[in-house]
């Protein structure tokens, strides 16, 4: 094992699971999600040494990014993602109560399809704010807009994302 | 929406402003029941998020295939082409496959031959190349052979050479094949030779090899694992390995 390995096993791997969230709300399907990370991890681990330090994960992203648009270059794209229960671990809280946990269960699945219907540039940023709570100069950074770009697009998605959210919700869960 | 500063309650909620920008939007949103309501929307969606929605963790067969690609592009470099594909048709195997040939990756790789002549090499020119090499500098072994205690389990000889064109010039630590080493490094003409030293744990060493241009000797004596690198020529690597050896312990 060398030491390239090393470093890369240190700071980029750690980044392993924002990388398949970020894939998992891009791509159509888990099993699409598994090949553009596994991909991205491979052209992360080639173009290493042309990271210079820093916090690799908003690099990361990026390629995980690009991979993604790449994959969905020669196919067309369909503007929503699959939803979570077709596959993969959803990470939520472990709430001890059985009703509120299904309360709360239920009230995901419904947030991750309203989520997963968003347009592609609005979730992107959306994901990277709430989810991997990252800064604007990072989001800019992986999704290659300017910041002002991001600013807008996550006014307008949370926005959007609400909007829908308060149409569905019952009265009293708000 | 028709406040205009909607953007700056944003970035405000977001903790992107700071100093006067944060006292500043503070202001604002004291005054303006548009950007209040924003405020109590973003808070409620955001923790609706956070709590409700799906963040997903990578599978541990992704997880597996992933070192599965990794090692096999490691060993892409430096392995005959019969075991390269090997490794290919392994690692693009999914579920049960993957993770038995990740494990035997693990298990018939410790550090081979190839991959330690490599790493070394590798470590080498990294080091060159970042302005690394040197973490302690100096010629003198009473500087240089102490500093090492405390930061490796081995205490390294680290005699000056300067006599026989060899001069010390000083040490660092690296990773290698999942040891910690001690590296002393040396200086010959224009060339830099770094020696690495580390616990010798019974496994075998690699023969001398040739990579890129760089020589690598290597050699156990006592309890520790040597080996030498540098572009040098051959013959002057093998005169300092020489010199090295017949230096007590």
């Amino acid at each position: 094992m060398d030491t390239r390995r090393q470093r890369f096993e240190a700071q980029a791997l750690p980044h392993l699971d924002a990388a398949y969230n970020l894939a998992r709300w891009l791509a159509r399907s888990p099993a699409d999600a598994e090949d553009i990370v596994q991909e991205a991890m491979l052209r992360a681990y080639r173009a290493f040494d042309g990271f210079r330090g820093g916090d690799a994960r908003p690099w990361l992203l990026a390629i995980v990014r690009n991979c993604w648009r790449s994959a969905g270059a020669d196919t067309k794209r369909r503007n929503h993602v699959a939803l979570p229960e077709e596959g993969g671990v959803a990470l939520t809280s472990d709430e001890p109560d059985p009703e509120a946990r299904a309360a709360q269960a239920s009230e995901g699945r419904r947030l991750d399809g309203l989520i997963a219907l968003l347009p592609n540039e609005f979730r992107e940023v959306l994901i990277l704010r709430e989810m991997e709570d990252m800064s604007y100069r990072e989001i800019a950074e992986v999704t290659g807009a300017p910041i002002g770009t991001v600013m807008s697009r996550l006014a307008r998605g949370r926005a959007m994302l609400r909007e829908r959210w308060l149409q569905e919700v019952p009265h009293e869960l708000r | 929406m028709s406040c205009v500063e909607t953007l700056r309650t944003q970035a405000y909620l977001d903790g992107e402003l700071d100093g006067t920008a944060a006292s500043e939007a503070e202001r604002h949103i004291e005054t303006c029941l548009e950007c209040q309501q924003l405020c109590a929307d973003v808070a409620h969606l955001s923790d609706a998020l956070r709590r409700d929605a799906s963040r997903h963790r990578a599978p541990d067969v992704l997880r597996a295939r992933i070192v599965a690609r990794l090692d096999a592009e490691d060993s892409r470099h430096v392995v005959p082409f019969a075991r390269r594909s090997f490794w290919f048709g392994a690692a693009s195997g999914t579920g049960i496959s993957a993770i038995a040939a990740s494990v035997a990756v693990m298990l018939l790789l410790p550090p081979s031959a190839a991959t330690l002549a490599q790493a070394i090499t590798d470590d080498h020119t990294s080091a060159l190349a970042s302005g690394h090499l040197i973490q302690i500098a100096s010629s003198n072994h009473h500087v240089v052979k102490p500093w090492f205690a405390g930061r490796v389990d081995v205490s390294p000889p680290a005699t000056d050479f300067a006599a026989q064109g060899f001069p010390l010039a000083g040490g660092r630590v690296d990773e290698i094949a999942g040891a910690r080493a001690a590296v002393v490094v040396y200086r010959h003409g224009r060339h830099v030779i770094d020696l690495f030293v580390w616990p010798d744990h019974g496994s075998m060493l690699p023969g001398n090899a040739t990579r890129h241009g760089y020589h690598v000797l290597f050699w156990k004596s006592g309890d520790l694992d040597f080996a030498a690198v540098s572009d040098t020529e051959r013959s002057e690597l093998e005169k300092f390995v020489g010199l090295v050896r017949s230096q007590p312990e």
